[in-house]
């Protein structure tokens, strides 16, 4: 393996064009990634004709690069403005941008940046040494019956997210599920609660609800305070994190490593699972849960390093089994067959050199992370000396934009703003957006997981206690469950 | 209920079946004499936009970016792909019908258009509502199973063990309401005199990863969307849903060799520019589409996705008749399948 690394290494390093095509990877990723609507995928999908006239191990390493870039390219602003670039990127903010408010910024932005280089290359490292292995368990053991419970175990311990009481994370988290089911069914492909209008047969996208709960919500929320001459502007703060403070998380980047791993290796699942799984289980595992949600560090270490660690993972059933972990890996597809060749198993024994070109690049981007995060975070730490008068319209502008352009749908600005209300006014009586976020994303996941396992059951729910990994993940939702119903009865009887 | 396999599909076996049948030594040949053509009136006189209703990674959005190519390639204009992907093609459907109909907006579509037309007629109709450029693909499905099954080997042991499972059998697909999937297996499990739970996955990786891990016992599939898993080895065709059999997949028997005695539904992508887009520009624009579709570039994608195996050529006439048929047929087979028919 480490002959292979460096020969892999050797051809990188060893042409300037090469070079070139590495560096415009990892700085074009990192931009894509940071603007809101406009992600990882725009860039892939500009650049995908291009990669005709590279060579094929350019063309792939250069979508890798993008990958592993894009991926942690919109923790800033989502921890800076509440603007998750991405929604693998939302949790980051749960916690990151309420650190900002804090005065924290500069703690927030340098965990996430050294999280995602550790998650990354961590990541990276298991993908170099154990690809075929990894793809081929993953593929044998994990089925949608499988997913569903793992979603079911990830949403259990939700309601401890930034709600006033359990219950009303329970309800936001509910509220989030119930927006998850408009649109076409995941199975049937039956229209449930478009009222007619056909842009909702797709349901809510993501990215403008996130951007509604998160980014509008928070501008009137800041207005409302500044029109009360309650508003304080974050303090502005450099500092990162040092050793002792990333030390203490030492267990939550390896749990979220090995989160992020498991959820990116699925087929069709990817890094937005890996960091609401990897949150998730931050606060399942927590002593003070009740601290996530208000500018917990841990919080953005488990996401940002669970969504990076994703990325190498994601890449182990696409080069093993040729099977996509999610949009821009399918788009790497592209990139292979434009070059007269295919993923998968055969790819290992035509095209060794290809292979560890790309397992080195994602390995060195992964580096990249850290050090030109670290430079760039230095620098756009001062937007947030920008007032609020004249940051609040950039931010809705900048969110509009992101919003419409993700689709081209007038609908998708609408629902963004329409969320955004709604997230004011969920938030001023004390529900949580974290759980309203978490049921969408992880809503449509489960739906549709539940659907096709009950299929594959023959709709006998029992039989899915006959999967051992199902029955694991399944008792241990409940016991969590269980247990959150104690402490909120506890609650209540602690308060009376 | 028993379907009346005979009286389906006359039509569009005629238009469809017959006719990529008859023509398969056609497949690939370029049928557009004319190599260049004058703008009219300069149009275009900037880049064009495609609408595909799909994400870039799947189907559609690879045959929009080697069409866009070929297009390109031939014409020197520009293609912008704008992907609106959801609601089985609703969205972008209903994108394209509200963009200015002046020739610079085009749409991808495949036959989920005709089938939505069919079971709801306030939907477009493809070969009504828009004008038709170019099929550039048309394809037959095939069932899987994985190279390595020891249970089953080839139909009629598939068929057997099917039976003997009393519908706890499953195959991967997608199997939405009224979509030709959906019909297709009923015909052949109606025929076969079996019960098959039908898995339905929207996402091809997740599909065919259900056949590769064991999760599902067989899957419905189109041959060049599997080609890498056949080309590797890892999945082998029983059944071939096609009047006969294609050159490359000789050894695979078709279902009319097994029993079955339908006419088979064909899967076909194509591109169309509204009705009211100025009469000159469309001509232009068939002409271009229809010219990309002979391009080396375009040619070679078609037979990397096996898309050359039957004659994926249409012209404007002929994709008109196609989908015509298309949708007279569905209609019937939705009737008979009771689905609430608008």
């Amino acid at each position: 393996m480490i002959e292979n690394f460096l020969a892999g290494s050797a051809t990188l390093f060893g042409d300037p064009f090469t070079i070139g095509i590495f560096i415009f990877g990892v700085l074009g990723g990192m931009l894509f990634g940071a603007i809101p609507g406009v992600s990882m995928l725009t860039l892939a999908a500009i650049l995908l004709p291009f990669t005709a006239d590279l060579s094929p191990a350019q063309g792939v390493m250069l979508f890798a690069v993008i990958y592993c870039t894009g991926t942690y390219g919109g923790a800033i602003t989502a921890i800076l403005f509440n603007i998750p670039g991405a929604p693998e990127n939302a949790p980051t903010a749960f916690d990151g941008y309420p650190m900002t408010q804090k005065g924290m910024a500069g703690k927030a932005v340098g965990a996430a940046v050294l999280c995602s280089a550790i998650g990354g290359v961590a990541s990276a490292l298991v993908m170099m040494s154990a690809t075929e292995p990894l793809a081929q368990w993953a593929i044998m053991n994990i089925g949608p019956p499988e997913i569903f419970a793992l979603v079911f175990f990830g949403l259990a311990v939700a309601s401890s997210v930034g709600g006033r009481t359990i219950w009303k994370g329970w309800l936001s988290v509910l509220l989030g599920l119930l927006i998850a089911t408009i649109g076409q069914d995941p199975v049937g492909g039956i229209n449930r609660f478009n009222f007619g209008y056909s842009d909702l047969a797709a349901g809510i996208a993501f990215v403008p609800a996130i951007l509604g709960f998160f980014a509008v919500s928070e501008i009137f929320i800041q207005a409302e305070k500044n029109v009360s001459g309650k508003y304080s502007a974050p303090k502005f703060n450099v500092d990162f994190p040092s050793f002792l403070e990333l030390w203490a998380h030492k267990i939550a980047v390896v749990r979220s490593i090995f989160v992020g791993f498991f959820c990116g290796i699925l087929p069709g699942i990817g890094a937005t699972l890996a960091a609401f799984m990897g949150y998730g289980e931050a606060v399942r595992w927590s002593k003070n849960k009740s601290e996530f949600g208000t500018g917990k560090l841990e919080g953005v270490i488990s996401s940002e390093t669970a969504n990076n660690a994703a990325t190498g993972a994601a890449m182990i059933p696409l080069l093993a089994l040729g099977l996509p972990g999610g949009a821009l890996t399918a788009m790497m597809v592209a990139v292979f067959q434009m070059h007269d060749l295919e993923p998968g198993p055969l790819v290992f024994y035509n095209s060794p050199e290809l292979i560890w070109i790309v397992f080195a690049a994602m390995f060195y981007a992964n580096l990249s992370i850290l050090f030109v995060g670290l430079i760039e975070t230095k620098t756009i730490l001062y937007l947030l000396k920008i007032p609020f008068q004249f940051l609040a319209p950039m931010i809705l502008m900048l969110a509009s934009i992101g919003a419409y352009i993700s689709r081209g749908l007038v609908l998708d600005v609408i629902v963004m703003f329409i969320a955004g209300i709604i997230g004011f006014l969920l938030r001023r009586s004390g529900y949580s957006i974290p759980g309203i976020v978490l049921g969408l994303i992880l809503g449509k996941i489960g739906e549709q997981n539940f659907a096709q396992g009950m299929q594959m059951v023959h709709y006998d729910l029992g039989t899915y206690f006959s999967r051992p990994i199902c029955t694991i993940l399944i008792v241990a939702g409940v016991l969590t469950l269980l247990k959150s119903l104690h402490s909120a009865f506890f609650q209540k009887s602690k308060a009376t | 209920m028993k379907f009346n396999f005979k009286k389906q599909f006359s039509t569009f076996a005629l238009v469809t079946g017959f006719a990529a049948t008859a023509s398969m030594s056609m497949a690939g040949e370029c049928r557009v004499a004319e190599a260049s053509m004058d703008k009219p009136g300069g149009f275009p006189d900037r880049a064009l936009t495609m609408i595909v209703p799909y994400g870039p990674g799947g189907g559609s959005g690879q045959v929009a970016a080697a069409m866009a190519e070929a297009v390109t390639g031939l014409t020197g204009v520009n293609i912008n792909r704008d992907h609106k992907p959801g609601g089985s093609g609703t969205v972008g459907m209903t994108a394209y019908m509200a963009a200015p109909a002046d020739g610079y907006n085009v749409l991808e579509h495949i036959d989920d258009a005709s089938s939505a037309h069919a079971l709801d007629s306030s939907r477009p109709n493809p070969a009504e509502d828009l004008i038709p450029l170019v099929v550039s693909q048309v394809t037959f499905s095939q069932i899987y199973i994985r190279s390595n099954e020891t249970r089953y080997t080839d139909w009629p042991s598939f068929v057997k063990w099917v039976q003997a499972q009393n519908g706890k059998a499953t195959i991967a697909n997608v199997s939405k309401e009224g979509s030709m999937e959906r019909v297709i297996m009923k015909f052949i499990t109606e025929a076969s005199d079996m019960q098959i739970q039908q898995i339905s996955f929207d996402k091809g990786a997740p599909r065919y990863g259900a056949l590769l891990g064991g999760q599902v016992d067989a899957l419905f599939e189109q041959p060049g969307d599997v080609r890498k898993f056949l080309d590797a080895g890892n999945f082998k065709p029983i059944l071939t849903v096609f009047n006969e059999r294609p050159g490359v997949f000789s050894d695979v028997p078709t279902h009319k060799e097994m029993g079955m005695d339908f006419e088979p539904l064909l899967r076909f992508r194509g591109f169309y520019v509204h009705k009211d887009a100025p009469s000159d520009r469309v001509d232009w624009l068939k002409w271009a589409f229809q010219r990309a579709y002979c391009e080396d570039s375009y040619q070679a994608f078609n037979d990397s996705k096996f898309m050359n195996v039957i004659d994926s050529y249409r012209d404007t006439a002929g994709a008109i008749d196609m989908i015509n048929a298309a949708i007279v047929q569905y209609r019937d087979v939705y009737k008979e399948m009771g689905l609430d028919v608008k």
